[in-house]
């Protein structure tokens, strides 16, 4: 689960103040490291007993129309424009409901969400609510995968355990998962539920023909990540990044160096990786390479193993060396 | 009665991931003076300016159309901004032919531009994660910002709901032939950021998720870039119209609606894009269009996300919501079909600079009109949280 940041911009976004030039056609280009901030003080006004009720009490709110009787969640607005704008009071609603449509899962977030991907958004109808809440859903059994919650499908709001009064201290994981008990609780909080742990994956022992499997397929890496260390349009996707990364498989471990635009494979075995990625099957991680199939799509369809989620932005430069290879030869072509 | 208009000249800059030569400055001025030179005619005859500008944080200024008059020659002038998310291109058309029509001008100068990519995350050392969190602020402030609310995974959503209300629809082959299609129709936009990408159907169903359901060739790219219109009252029209030797593409329609920004009884419907349906239905009305699939032959539409321009073919009118993929299991809008859809590959070949982007879908318009002499064109522009915004414009070759 996300962890709270402390500062409301962490030291980790902020770069140096610097400018670089970049030559086209001969000419020289200024660029400047710059920032736009503006920090605040936020009135939460007529929604502060909202978050309020979130913070203090775990509880849910939504406003009542005194005409219509509709019940909004959340309680946006303190009079019903449906109903030439008579007023609303403050109810409480359950912590349980059933999402409105099937939500959507992130996989590549905005950059103050890196850190929280995988994870889906959708709208849920909380029981005694007429309107849709928008919240975070997670699941406690790994990552996030299509299908697993669905229009209709009940969820749970869960509190976190620090809050700070934003709609980011709740978020919702399927009843399913629950205990009748959890269910049933009010104010059930992160830290009561049982969340699966990432564990590396362990193979069987190796056949002969796993052995020159993982021979033939480290062959064709290396020989990719020649090409790619050397297109000019590769280097791009992983500009800018340094990380090792050790790899395993059924027959053998090998290590990725990422180096500002230099993309290596070697078979040795590193002692302190930035991360482990682990799959059975070499040739999952060489499809992806080859451009045959996304390796994201194999880290969320569990055919690759990665031992930390953040790291699936190492996956997407990945994915994007191989598009960036593929695109460069394909330019080169039509050209 | 209000005045009849029409565009009498229209241009716009290469689509670019990134423009390192030029800033918004220039880039805005590139298309306007390929525009009045289009029309023939000075920028000094030129009564008025539409800017349509989506983000501020893009442009790194609120207000950044101001140094905008000076640059363009529109000093002591009328000039106004537009800004309604992706929508802003088709908006800006629309508030400039209320002004023509409503005879406060003669002529205006609809100038959309964006500078999107400047926008760095220095902790993935890459833009798009910065410029897909400058566009997240454009998510509820109170209620979404702080839940990792994306444009994708807005309308995400939206198909989500489509496809939960009927169900076997925008099937993934069909999405990705859609995608290879669009690519296939920008190799001949010169203008075009991906105009030598083409792409297999087999490469966008293997691309990765970005945001489940939507898969990397399943969204328009990020550009940088400007487009830039001249519209003219009748008369005016007429008259730069016979000097220029360029027909008159006019605006016969046009119709807009912004639908609730929250979901629910009473609000909004996740299982279709309203704003789309009443949009288009109100541009037909005023433009005297009783049947749209007998009427409309071109659409450039805003394909923010390949099953987006699924749904709103359907909410046009153009196709049945439940057959929707027979715009290409029909033919509907495959090479010699019913269709033509984003000949110049639409926002996901030939780019998404978001202010520009509805405009630069006009200026395709009128040039398939003219080149392939078609009678009717039916423009799009979409935005904000969950397809909230639309409008539409009907634009017809005299």
């Amino acid at each position: 689960m996300p962890e709270k940041r402390q500062k409301l911009i962490p030291d980790e976004f902020i770069p140096e103040i610097r400018s670089r030039v970049i030559t086209l056609d001969n000419q020289d280009y200024l660029l400047q490291n710059d920032t736009m901030y503006t920090f605040y003080e936020r009135s939460m006004g007529e929604l502060s007993p909202f978050f309020l009720a979130i913070k203090n009490e775990k509880k849910i709110l939504g406003c009542k129309c005194s005409k219509c009787g509709i019940v909004r969640v959340p309680p946006m607005m303190t009079h019903c424009p449906d109903c030439e704008f008579a007023p609303t009071g403050l109810v409480e609603v359950s912590q349980v409901g059933k999402m409105n449509t099937t939500p959507p899962i992130t996989y590549f977030a905005t950059s103050l969400f890196l850190d929280k991907a995988p994870f889906g958004r959708g709208r849920v109808i909380l029981e005694g609510a007429d309107t849709a809440l928008s919240v975070m859903l997670y699941t406690t059994t790994g990552i996030l995968v299509p299908g697993l919650i669905k229009k209709g499908t009940e969820v749970k709001i869960i509190f976190r355990d620090e809050r700070v009064g934003q709609i980011s201290d709740i978020y919702c994981v399927p009843t399913s998962e629950l205990t009748p008990e959890q269910v049933t609780k009010k104010g059930l909080q992160e830290s009561e539920l049982n969340w699966a742990k990432p564990k590396e994956p362990q193979f069987p022992k190796p056949t002969d023909n796993d052995t020159a499997n993982f021979k033939q397929c480290l062959k064709e890496m290396q020989a990719l990540a020649v090409k790619m260390s050397q297109s000019k349009r590769a280097r791009k996707a992983i500009e800018g990044w340094r990380r090792n990364i050790t790899v395993r498989t059924k027959a053998g471990e090998f290590a990725i160096y990422i180096n500002n635009g230099d993309f290596r494979i070697e078979e040795k075995k590193l002692s302190s990786p930035d991360f482990i990625m682990a799959c059975e099957d070499p040739k999952t991680l060489l499809d992806g390479l080859m451009y045959k199939g996304a390796i994201t799509d194999s880290v969320i369809m569990k055919r690759l193993w990665i031992s930390k989620n953040l790291e699936f932005n190492t996956i997407f430069k990945l994915d994007r060396l191989a598009r960036f290879l593929v695109m460069e030869q394909k330019e080169k072509t039509a050209k | 009665m209000a005045k009849k208009v029409g565009i009498v000249g229209a241009a716009i800059t290469p689509f670019k991931g990134r423009w390192y030569q030029k800033t918004y400055y220039e880039l805005a001025q590139m298309a306007t003076r390929e525009a009045v030179a289009d029309a023939a005619i000075s920028i000094k005859d030129v009564d008025s300016v539409f800017y349509g500008i989506y983000n501020d944080i893009f442009e790194r200024a609120c207000i950044p159309e101001h140094p905008l008059q000076g640059i363009l020659g529109m000093q002591n002038k009328f000039g106004i901004r537009i800004s309604t998310g992706g929508a802003t291109g088709a908006y800006t058309l629309s508030a400039a032919h209320a002004y023509l029509a409503g005879e406060r001008f003669k002529t205006a100068l609809v100038m959309g531009v964006e500078k999107a990519t400047d926008c760095f995350d220095f902790k993935s050392m890459s833009a798009t994660p910065e410029v897909i969190k400058t566009i997240a602020w454009s998510g509820d402030t109170f209620f979404e910002q702080n839940i990792g609310w994306t444009a994708s995974d807005s309308y995400a959503e939206v198909v989500l709901g489509y496809m939960d209300e009927y169900p076997g629809t925008l099937k993934p082959e069909i999405t990705a032939q859609i995608s290879a299609l669009l690519s296939q129709q920008a190799r001949t936009n010169p203008y075009a950021q991906r105009q030598f990408d083409q792409v297999t159907p087999e490469e966008v169903m293997n691309s990765r998720y970005i945001v489940y359901p939507f898969k990397e060739l399943e969204i328009c790219v990020y550009s940088e870039g400007a487009a830039a219109l001249i519209l003219a009252e009748e008369e005016t029209a007429k008259a730069i119209a016979k000097n220029s030797g360029k027909p008159i593409i006019w605006i016969t329609g046009l119709g807009e609606a912004n639908e609730h920004s929250f979901a629910g009884k009473n609000q909004k419907d996740m299982s279709h894009i309203v704003s789309d349906y009443l949009g288009s239905r109100r541009a037909y009305e005023m433009a005297g269009i009783k049947d749209p699939t007998k009427a409309v032959q071109l659409v450039e539409l805003h394909d923010a996300f390949i099953h987006q321009l699924e749904i709103s073919m359907a909410e046009f009118g153009l196709v049945p919501y439940q057959t929707v993929d027979s715009l290409i299991e029909d033919g509907l809008i495959l090479p010699g079909g019913k269709y033509l859809v984003n000949p110049c590959g639409g926002l996901s070949y030939c780019g998404h600079a978001v202010g520009a982007s509805n405009i630069m879908s006009a200026w395709s318009a009128r040039n398939e009109l003219i080149k392939r002499k078609l009678k009717t064109a039916l423009i799009h522009g979409t935005g904000s949280t969950i397809s909230q915004y639309t409008a539409c414009a009907i634009l017809e070759n005299e």
